[in-house]
């Protein structure tokens, strides 16, 4: 069983949340502090045709959801999902630890493309 | 009284002093952010001289060149004895300067920098923070997206596309992706959360 301890929660919002408002959120946040990025049924509400949203609120979450998943992917966050009722979830995005690897300089990344 | 400008020679004025002021920028070797203010120097001159005009004598834009003419000349004068007055040189910046070991670069403090003209006033240890934050965030991004980094690094936009067989859509869609990558690693955007509540 997943226990949250009680941190920073910052509900779903009227206005609807961006991808690079979400990105952003993810370099400022704390680990542990949490995000809900959505409210709904994700599956359905990004897929074309089946979802009930508008065109481009349905464009915006499917960037979003992309976005969330490209940042779990990196370990950046973990995802997951809070049940609220018969096809209907929060999803959250709880922000991890930051991943300790050596800085590399702009210079010697361009140095090492030239080389290369 | 001289009486008011028609609009046909107001316009002829301001043609003459413009082509006048070009023509002292490019032979005093101006930068082009001073052309608007020899323009502006000379229509004003020959304005306050337009109670001397005759038209019995000649066009207004007769008139108007021999008064540019003489204009120009005289700050042509003026901008050779300020150069002569700093040796005859352009100042360099490697150079140090009059009664000091120090060049004139490290006299000079960012705020006096062409930087800061162009408002991107930051002091060193700003700039040094946000080398080491590009730094970690780089060694974090994904290999494809590094790589574009690096390719940024060094070329325009517009010198990328085609480059590999990319196309100027993919390659605009992987800059909104960067974008995204490195606000991820705290680059670039900024999360209100006073705003978002």
């Amino acid at each position: 069983m997943l226990v949250m301890p009680p941190t920073a929660f910052t509900p779903a919002r009227p206005r609807p949340l961006t991808d690079i408002e979400f990105c952003a959120w993810i370099g400022q946040a704390m680990p542990g502090d949490r995000l809900e990025y959505h409210r709904g049924f994700l599956g359905i509400d990004t897929t074309a045709v089946i979802s009930t949203l508008p065109e481009p609120d349905r464009r915006r979450l499917a960037a979003l959801a992309g976005a969330a998943h490209r940042a779990f992917e990196a370990g950046l966050v973990h995802l997951v999902q809070v049940r609220l009722g018969p096809d209907r979830f929060a999803y959250l995005a709880i922000a991890r630890t930051r991943p300790r690897r050596t800085p590399v300089p702009l210079a010697r990344l361009i140095e090492d493309a030239e080389a290369a | 009284m001289y009486p008011p400008i028609s609009p046909s020679d107001l316009g002829t004025l301001i043609d003459e002093a413009d082509v006048a002021a070009r023509r002292l920028q490019r032979k005093l070797v101006l930068p082009a952010a001073d052309l608007d203010d020899l323009r502006q120097d000379l229509l004003v001159d020959v304005i306050c001289r337009l109670p001397g005009f005759d038209k019995r004598r000649g066009s207004i834009g007769a008139f108007a060149n021999i008064v540019l003419r003489n204009q120009c000349s005289r700050i042509a004068i003026r901008h050779h004895r300020q150069r002569q007055a700093q040796g005859g040189t352009v100042l360099s910046l490697d150079a140090p300067v009059a009664g000091s070991a120090e060049p004139l670069g490290c006299l000079l403090a960012e705020t006096d920098g062409l930087a800061a003209w162009h408002g991107q006033d930051r002091c060193a240890a700003a700039d040094v923070e946000t080398r080491h934050d590009l730094a970690r965030a780089l060694a974090d991004l994904p290999e494809d997206v590094r790589g574009l980094c690096a390719a940024l690094g060094t070329c325009a936009v517009a010198d990328l596309v085609g480059r590999d067989g990319i196309s100027r859509s993919a390659l605009y869609r992987r800059l909104a992706r960067l974008r995204l990558e490195l606000a991820m690693r705290g680059l670039g955007g900024r999360w209100d959360g006073s705003e978002a509540a």
